[in-house]
């Protein structure tokens, strides 16, 4: 019996004005496995994160859930189907409190309905105390108890990503999408940053796709991997095999390793 | 002075200011809010003049009930004419939203200047008052606020509220975490537009008269500015704005015509000096700590 | 019936020209600093009456100096730019004031949207405080010299709109081979393009900035002196309306395009001729309803640029 895989993309390619960011890429991921995404900077990684969460639409190709088409879908859609993201950059709300960041994300874990809220009737006290419980459970898992209170935007970095995180687990999915989680951590960071994925992973029996740049993380992390070259998939497979491939090698290398000529990379 | 008239006059400032606040605070610039007062008080003007069903008296009085169903039907009107639009204008980001709604203001207007039923250029006058001086116009607008202000109290600590604020600090990454963020500002829009039409129904018994230039976009400028002076923050800032702003041109009135430089000097200098609005968050949380601790004084 | 009409396309086209006139006065900050000066529409008023005043004018009853004027009066043409020059000064002040010290301050765009909005108030308030609410006439002598009518193509046209569609054209011509012919206007031109190239090219931003508030404030002036000649000053308030006009132009042609805002201006002048006479009460509501489907329908407008958001 072959279940369809979690989250599949088939020939995904985006075109902005004159220029392909993506080229008709394909792989799909496995439910529970720990996916990465990796290449060069301008490879297309972000893009690809920005079609499959719903921020940007496909010139064409597909983005598959269960084998179902989710193509198009907004973002906001796509998350209530399970699906998370963190961003590059940060999109904390940082004008809120931490806890505030969280609760936001925790909507409809439960639901309330406005009427009830406004009237604060027992079936709202109620969620309302439910959606308490889960951020404080979330914050403590992350470690930003202490900063409940705290407006996210005074935060220290390492605490921000954390938060960015959290947030995202908090919308309760079953994929959630890393985009450069360990963007700007030292090397310690980056360890505690591996056992923490892996121990949400278990945790919420998540599926992760992740996108860095630092590539011994991923090799340590991943069950499988992907490398992206100026939006073309060049390879795909265990760290291992990625490690090995030349493609990725020259990729990351330029063609200075072998001699001079195309460089494999497409235009 | 600030006699009851005035009174009156600075709680519709308010009222008006905490419309603005309400797609502001789901971080839509919407200057819409004119359009929707003069929806309402246009319909209530002329309600109360055309259907002898409401029980206007020949000697100008007014039935409390009829007054009260005015403010009502004032307020739905509005909100159905934000649902209409807001579907379509909700859709444009920032600058572009500003643009849609006072192009908005600027239709409403020329349309109740020039429909047959709405009194041209002069206007309805002779609108019924269910009271007989300003002072009874205190409770209804009183009670118009405390509701209003309700209302955004609850928004803190609910999930809608919370959504707005969302919006209001990054819409995509609220959009990615589940907010169906058309909704949240819609609602917001909606929302806004129900108390302005209120508002709108209120002041055209209030003043007796009512035209065209009720709404118009030099109000919705005097309207922004009551949010931006008094703080976005939070709904008590819009309260504090139009409170002041409504009665400094008053207090003003010995200076002449110095006062609207005085009143524009305000708006132009008012982001420098008072970046956060006078109700700052600082304070609004120093606000809420008085709060707590007079919670938890024990009784004596 | 040709008469009419040919009168009607040309009153179209002249007033267009004049919205013309205030889209390219926002479109020029527009590009250069990304945001909506609102205080266009006042400094339109200012150029209206300070024509009226360099003409020799007299400030009426209701004013705030009653039948004082200056102790000479300039010929139109002369009053016209020099008019148009004071009031591109007075865009600098708004800019000093207004905008720049948000700007160092890297405020949100709505902060400097409300001071701009007061400005705009300040000004036109004290406009009215000096010269009164009530409406001005340019002397007759504005037009001296200048036959009633002219006759073209066998009809008979108001002189003074030709006058209008002359003067309007000229000032766009004149902008747009300053724009892109002159060092200075492709230096402004590259500054609304990348304003950090630009810098990093030499160009010195600031100075685009001030230019660019210079001008635009000139081309508002220019508008309304040119209304003040042709209608009249109906108040201080006047300039308001245009510049709410305006602003459905900037957003026809879309923000940020010369052409868009010329080719906007003329359509939209044209547009509100077109309305027959008995529906006229709705011409302004025109403009709004063409912004507000433009809006809905193709936001960049008919010229302007798609703007990106990153994520």
């Amino acid at each position: 019996m072959t279940m369809p895989p979690l989250l599949e993309v088939q020939d995904l390619t985006c075109r902005f004005g004159g220029l392909v960011a993506l080229d008709r890429v394909s792989f799909a991921v496995q439910p529970g496995e720990i996916f990465g995404l990796i290449g060069p900077n301008g490879a297309g990684k972000t893009t690809l994160f920005n079609l499959i969460s719903g921020v940007t639409t496909p010139t064409a190709g597909s983005v598959l859930w269960r084998g179902a088409p989710i193509t198009g879908l907004p973002p906001h859609r796509l998350n209530r189907l399970g699906l998370a993201r963190t961003f590059q950059n940060l999109r904390l709300f940082d004008g809120l409190s931490v806890l505030e960041n969280l609760l936001v994300a925790l909507q409809r874990r439960p639901r309330s309905g406005a009427l009830a809220g406004l009237l604060a009737s027992p079936s709202h006290q109620q969620a309302e105390r439910q959606r308490q419980e889960t951020a404080w459970q979330l914050l403590e898992e992350l470690g930003l108890s202490r900063l409940a209170e705290r407006e996210a935007g005074t935060l220290a970095y390492g605490d921000r990503r954390r938060l960015e995180m959290a947030r995202a687990l908090a919308t309760g999915p079953q994929v959630l999408l890393l985009d450069e989680p360990a963007a700007g951590l030292n090397p310690s960071e980056k360890d505690d940053l591996c056992q923490l994925i892996a121990a949400l992973r278990q945790r919420h029996q998540l599926t992760v796709m992740i996108i860095e740049h630092h590539v011994p993380l991923l090799m340590r992390l991943c069950d499988r991997m992907a490398v992206l070259d100026f939006g073309v998939r060049i390879a795909l497979g265990s760290p291992e095999q990625v490690r090995r491939d030349p493609k990725v090698i020259e990729a990351y290398l330029g063609s200075g390793s072998t001699q001079s000529g195309s460089g494999g990379a497409a235009p | 002075m600030i006699d009851n008239g005035l009174l009156v006059q600075m709680l519709i400032g308010a009222l008006l200011g905490v419309s603005v606040y309400l797609p502001l605070a789901a971080g839509q610039l919407s200057l819409a809010t004119p359009a929707f007062y003069a929806v309402g008080g246009t319909l209530a003007a002329l309600l109360s003049t055309t259907w002898p069903a409401l029980g206007a008296g020949a000697d100008g009085s007014f039935p409390l009930a009829s007054f009260l169903l005015e403010l009502l039907l004032g307020g739905l009107l509005a909100g159905a004419l934000a649902l209409l639009v807001g579907r379509l204008v909700l859709r444009l980001q920032g600058i572009y939203l500003a643009i849609a709604t006072i192009a908005l203001v600027e239709i409403v207007r020329v349309a109740i200047l020039n429909l047959p039923f709405t009194g041209g250029a002069i206007g309805i006058f002779g609108i019924p008052q269910p009271f007989p001086t300003a002072a009874g116009y205190l409770l209804p607008a009183l009670g118009l606020l405390a509701l209003a202000g309700w209302v955004c109290q609850r928004l803190e600590v609910m999930p809608l509220g919370r959504a707005m604020a969302a919006i209001r600090n990054d819409e995509l990454a609220a959009r990615c975490m589940g907010i169906d963020t058309t909704r949240v500002k819609l609602t917001a829009f909606v929302l806004s537009a129900v108390l302005a039409g209120s508002t709108g129904a209120l002041a055209a018994h209030f003043l007796n008269t009512w035209n065209a230039r009720q709404g118009s976009f030099d109000t919705a400028v005097t309207m922004l500015a009551f949010v931006i002076l008094g703080g976005s923050r939070s709904w008590l800032g819009p309260v504090l704005g139009g409170l002041l702003l409504t009665a400094l041109p008053e207090l003003l009135r010995p200076v002449g015509d110095v006062r609207l430089v005085l009143f524009g000097l305000v708006i132009l200098l008012g982001p420098s000096v008072f970046p956060q609005g006078l109700i700052t968050p600082g304070l609004l949380e120093r606000l809420g700590r008085l709060g707590e601790r007079a919670e938890r004084e024990p009784q004596t | 019936m040709i008469e009419t009409l040919l009168q009607t396309l040309l009153n179209g086209a002249a007033s267009g020209g004049v919205y013309a006139l205030v889209a390219l006065g926002y479109t020029l900050v527009f590009s250069v600093l990304g945001v909506i000066n609102f205080a266009l529409g006042a400094l339109f008023s200012l150029g209206g009456y300070l024509t009226y005043l360099l003409m020799g004018g007299a400030i009426s009853a209701n004013g705030g100096l009653p039948g004082w004027g200056l102790p000479f009066g300039l010929p139109f043409p002369l009053a016209l730019l020099l008019a148009a020059a004071l009031t591109g000064l007075a865009s600098l002040g708004v800019e000093r004031l207004a905008f720049t010290p948000l700007r160092r301050r890297n405020a949100e765009p709505l902060l400097v949207l409300i001071t701009s909005l007061g400005a705009g108030l300040v000004l036109v308030n004290l406009l009215q405080m000096l010269m009164g609410a009530e409406g001005y006439a340019f002397p007759a002598t504005a037009l001296a010299g200048l036959p009633d009518a002219v006759v073209l193509g066998g009809a008979r046209i108001r002189s003074v709109q030709v006058l209008l569609l002359a003067v309007c054209a000229a000032a766009v011509i004149a902008l747009t081979l300053w724009l892109e012919r002159s060092r200075s206007g492709r230096a402004l031109k590259a500054v609304a393009e990348d304003a950090t190239t630009a810098r990093l090219l030499g160009i010195n931003s600031d100075a685009m900035l001030r230019l660019a508030f210079l001008l635009s404030g000139a081309l508002a002036g220019l508008g309304g002196g040119l209304i003040g000649v042709s209608i009249s000053l109906p108040g201080p308030y006047v300039g308001i309306g245009y510049g709410l006009k305006g602003l459905a132009v900037l957003v026809l042609g879309g923000l940020g395009s010369v052409p868009g805002a010329i080719a906007g201006g003329l359509l939209m002048g044209l547009a509100e001729a077109l309305v027959p006479g008995e529906a006229s009460g709705w011409r302004d509501a025109l403009a709004f309803a063409i912004l507000f489907a433009v809006l809905l329908l193709r936001p960049t407008g008919l010229l302007g640029r798609r703007l990106v958001e990153k994520v």
